[in-house]
């Protein structure tokens, strides 16, 4: 297996675009990527497109924005987790030596499909992913005595690490404090307004390569590689959910991170910034300790002691997570390795996590799937 | 006297609906003949293990709350469980393992985790001169 790595990242800010087209804001995001990664389309030997929400085609045809080089190309979805699966497939093709340049792009227009509402009549549907990641919370102060307040906290930290993102889609003008989150109106009880992503539009690339290439291509760079990669389904277990927008058993986390650090040859303890699928901010709760960053039950306490926000001991979601920085669909996922990647080469400005050597990207997508990554400065 | 309306479920093949409206709807699932297992809703094949000779039945419409939360945005589809207070949402533990996400009655202070609930019909909009109903829980009496 050849040695993977981010060669280039790029990505546009994520938002309310009426007046862009899908194929405007993935040609961007592309052509940032290969700046970034200093080659031209004509060095690319594959394309990974992934988007949840556009038509037929959406793929080809953005890519055909980029140019008309007969290079394959290949539309991927799973969900909130689609980016990275992409990017796991580009990372499969490269390792296994079928290409050398892999360009994966990650787009999708929220804002142009929100007005199609779900079949009324499917049960399926008729339970709003608000509810669903409420309802994690309810379970949660019931079992550990979780307050509203360590919720608070969480999405407090995030918008304030979203207004030091220049990419992301909230852009708080003050310092957003937890009685300002508490206060934002009540979406699906205990869960606020603030306390939820945003729906938009956004775009998101990223090249990978094989890593003797990077070395080559930017010497002066430190090369990032792509440690481990997972993709996992559910497990059944008792009162396991059928219907409804579900995302699956704490298990499946457990179970990434577990097949991540046998990957990396390395543990939680030697990671210095993780990204998550923080689109309620239960979730990140959860992930806090589902990915081995503190013992179960531990997650609160944490909280209170500031450990997983900016100067803690593991930053969680510094470009403001799903909550600030937005989730589009289909970018969301390589907008975590585009701040992660910066993060690794110290190029994160304002937000930048001291002496970051390894990140991990973790994200789960409906249905439900978790999708994960562990990148590293060489 | 109750409504002489017929009454047809919103979906058909997730709940009955009894003739007599007083009666209580039952949960239609799935029970693994070999490993005993019961899913909502129906399926073709085992998930726990795998065996394909599943049989449809008919269970209580009763358990009790694993979690809940009470929704302030519009709920798809529906006219007449929305309100200014919001809405409920569910999930109920059936005693014969299925987990259920339904929508429930009432106001939020009636209900607690761990809670026994019973599920009801109710009548969500009239449609060709009968009542839709969707399955709703409520606490037990």
């Amino acid at each position: 297996m050849e040695k993977v790595a981010i060669l280039g990242v790029g990505m546009i800010r994520f938002g309310m675009y009426p007046d862009r087209t899908v194929s405007q804001m993935g040609c961007e995001a592309g052509l940032s990527a290969l700046d970034d990664a200093g080659l031209s389309f004509r060095d690319i030997d594959a394309v990974y497109a992934g988007h949840i929400f556009m038509q037929t085609m959406a793929g080809t045809r953005v890519v055909k924005e980029l140019g008309l080089t007969g290079v394959p190309v290949q539309r991927i979805e799973n969900a909130s987790a689609t980016g990275t699966c992409a990017l796991r497939e580009a990372y499969l093709a490269v390792s296994g030596g079928h290409y050398g340049r892999v360009l994966v792009l990650g787009f999708d227009k929220m804002t142009q499909v929100m007005g199609s509402a779900p079949d009324p009549k499917d049960m399926d549907e008729a339970i709003l992913p608000a509810a669903f990641f409420a309802m994690w919370a309810t379970r949660r102060m019931h079992e550990r005595g979780t307050t509203p307040e360590h919720l608070a906290r969480i999405a407090a930290k995030n918008w304030n690490y979203g207004a030091l993102n220049p990419m992301s889609q909230r852009q708080a003008k003050e310092p957003v404090t937890p009685e300002k989150v508490l206060g934002s109106g009540m979406v699906a009880w205990p869960l606020t307004k603030m306390m939820a992503c945003p729906i938009g539009d956004g775009a998101a690339a990223a090249v990978v390569c094989r890593a003797d290439l990077a070395k080559r291509y930017r010497p002066e760079r430190p090369v990032i590689r792509i440690a481990a990669s997972h993709l996992g389904s559910e497990k059944y277990e008792r009162g396991h959910l059928f219907m409804g927008p579900v995302v699956g058993p704490a298990q499946m986390s457990r179970d990434a991170a577990k097949d991540l650090y046998e990957q990396a040859g390395f543990g939680p303890e030697d990671i210095q910034l993780v990204q998550v699928h923080d689109a309620f901010v239960i979730e990140e709760l959860e992930y806090y300790e589902l990915l081995g960053f503190c013992r179960e039950g531990e997650a609160e306490k944490h909280i209170e002691a500031g450990t997983f926000g900016p100067g803690g001991k593991v930053p969680f979601s510094t470009d403001g997570g799903l909550i600030a920085r937005g989730h589009p669909g289909g970018p969301t996922g390589l907008a975590q390795i585009w701040e992660t990647t910066l993060q690794l080469r110290g190029e994160a400005g304002k937000r930048q996590v001291p002496n970051a050597r390894a990140g991990l990207c973790h994200m789960m997508g409906g249905g439900s799937v978790c999708a994960a990554h562990i990148l590293v400065r060489e | 006297m109750a409504d002489a309306r017929p009454r047809v479920p919103i979906k058909s093949g997730y709940f009955t609906v009894p003739g007599d409206p007083a009666a209580p709807p039952d949960i239609v699932v799935s029970r693994c003949e070999d490993c005993g297992e019961h899913f909502f809703p129906t399926r073709l094949v085992c998930a726990k293990c795998l065996s394909r000779r599943l049989t449809t039945a008919h269970v209580a419409a009763r358990g009790t709350l694993y979690s809940y939360t009470w929704v302030h945005l519009p709920l798809f589809g529906s006219t007449r469980i929305e309100h200014m207070d919001g809405y409920g949402v569910g999930q109920v533990d059936l005693p014969e393992g299925p987990r259920l996400q339904v929508p429930l009655a009432g106001k939020q202070a009636e209900y607690r985790v761990g809670m026994p609930l019973v599920g009801r019909l109710e009548p969500l909009k009239e449609e060709g001169g009968a009542d839709v109903v969707i399955l709703q829980f409520r606490p037990a009496a």
